[in-house]
């Protein structure tokens, strides 16, 4: 098929659009109102729900953050409440500022190169989270232990139920990481070979 | 003309346009509507700004290729949304059935392209002058018709294999 063929088609095609009717005033209403964009918050809604959490979970450990009477275990309670606070905190803003772009005011060049440029930041975010996840599994651990139960789990003798636990959540975040990097990787080459044709 | 009845009657003028624009950027129905929806609603959210500052055309098919943009990042990561049930099925009768399946061999060569090709070609197709192309994409009417002759080779080996 040629180009020219293609655009005869196309023409036909375009011919057949125009003798019918796909939408209705009440359809075109519908899609007007507010009811129908707020569908498209919801994954705003999710990210803010999480952020939510975290900042609870947050909050509750600088609440019993006295408990905390040792340095490793402040060390641990420091890392653990300011990546519950920093972090939703920073993909949320990545979030609003992809938002933010408005259809109507930028050319279609202007608005994939700012869509590149933010889903780079974006995956640049969620590759050091997902390494610094794995820290966090871990070192909530003997946080919660010591607010909850009063309890230094460097101190105890660790049974071998809680090692394999460590071990198996370990292992699978491993694999996570691997998959979730891999994955960043394929998609960051795909974002930076768009901007890059997008200069030339 | 109240401003409501304005911008029904232009949809129902261009819908042939967003149903394009739509077909083109996703690859099942659920994914079209959804897109055909956003699209109606992105222009309506700037319907009152257009004010008539580029030719209508050009602020319809800016808005909708750059809401198409927007969605292609958005829907991987979206929640599950309730469809409005627009009459997409049956666009075509039996008798067109060699014209539809032309054309869905048409839709899965464009379907290669990258993103930026996928807009250009989309407008080439449409009749669409290099000026207007070049207004709509923001690249220069030179590169439009470079870009373009790239698309041309590219479709052919596409098409040969």
């Amino acid at each position: 098929m040629e180009l020219e063929e293609m655009k005869m088609l196309w023409q036909q095609m375009s011919q057949k659009l125009e003798q019918q009717r796909l939408v209705t005033d009440q359809i075109i209403i519908e899609m007007t109102q507010q009811k129908y964009s707020n569908r498209f918050n919801k994954l705003y809604f999710f990210e803010s729900l999480g952020t939510v959490v975290c900042v609870a979970i947050a909050i509750l450990i600088l609440v019993n953050f006295r408990k905390l009477d040792t340095w490793y275990l402040v060390t641990c309670g420091a890392f653990v409440t300011a990546f519950l606070l920093v972090m939703p905190l920073l993909t949320l803003r990545s979030l609003q500022r992809i938002k933010r772009l408005s259809v109507s005011q930028f050319s279609y060049k202007e608005m994939l190169v700012r869509f590149e440029k933010s889903k780079h930041r974006v995956l640049l975010l969620q590759r050091g989270s997902l390494i610094l996840s794995a820290l966090l599994a871990v070192l909530i651990l003997p946080v919660f232990q010591k607010i909850f139960k009063n309890e230094d789990l460097f101190q105890q003798d660790i049974e071998l139920s809680l090692w394999i636990s460590v071990g198996v959540m370990l292992l699978f975040l491993f694999f996570f990481a691997r998959w979730g990097y891999r994955c960043y990787q394929s998609v960051t080459r795909s974002a930076e070979g768009i901007l890059k044709e997008l200069e030339e | 003309m109240r401003p409501e009845t304005e911008f029904i009657q232009t949809i129902k003028d261009n819908e042939g346009i967003i149903y394009k624009i739509t077909r083109v950027y996703t690859n099942d129905r659920a994914s079209q509507e959804d897109l055909y929806q956003e699209i109606v609603y992105q222009l309506w959210k700037s319907f009152e700004t257009f004010e008539g500052r580029s030719k209508r055309s050009t602020w319809i098919y800016r808005v909708a290729l750059n809401t198409a943009i927007a969605y292609l990042n958005r829907e991987k990561r979206r929640g599950p949304s309730v469809a409005l049930d627009l009459e997409f099925d049956d666009q075509f009768t039996e008798e067109d059935e060699d014209l539809e399946a032309k054309l869905s061999l048409l839709y899965d060569h464009i379907q290669r392209l990258n993103v930026i090709e996928k807009g250009l070609i989309l407008l080439h197709l449409e009749g669409r002058s290099y000026e207007e192309i070049a207004a709509i994409t923001g690249f220069s009417k030179s590169n439009v018709g470079t870009r373009l002759g790239r698309i041309r080779q590219k479709l052919k080996t596409n098409i040969k294999k």
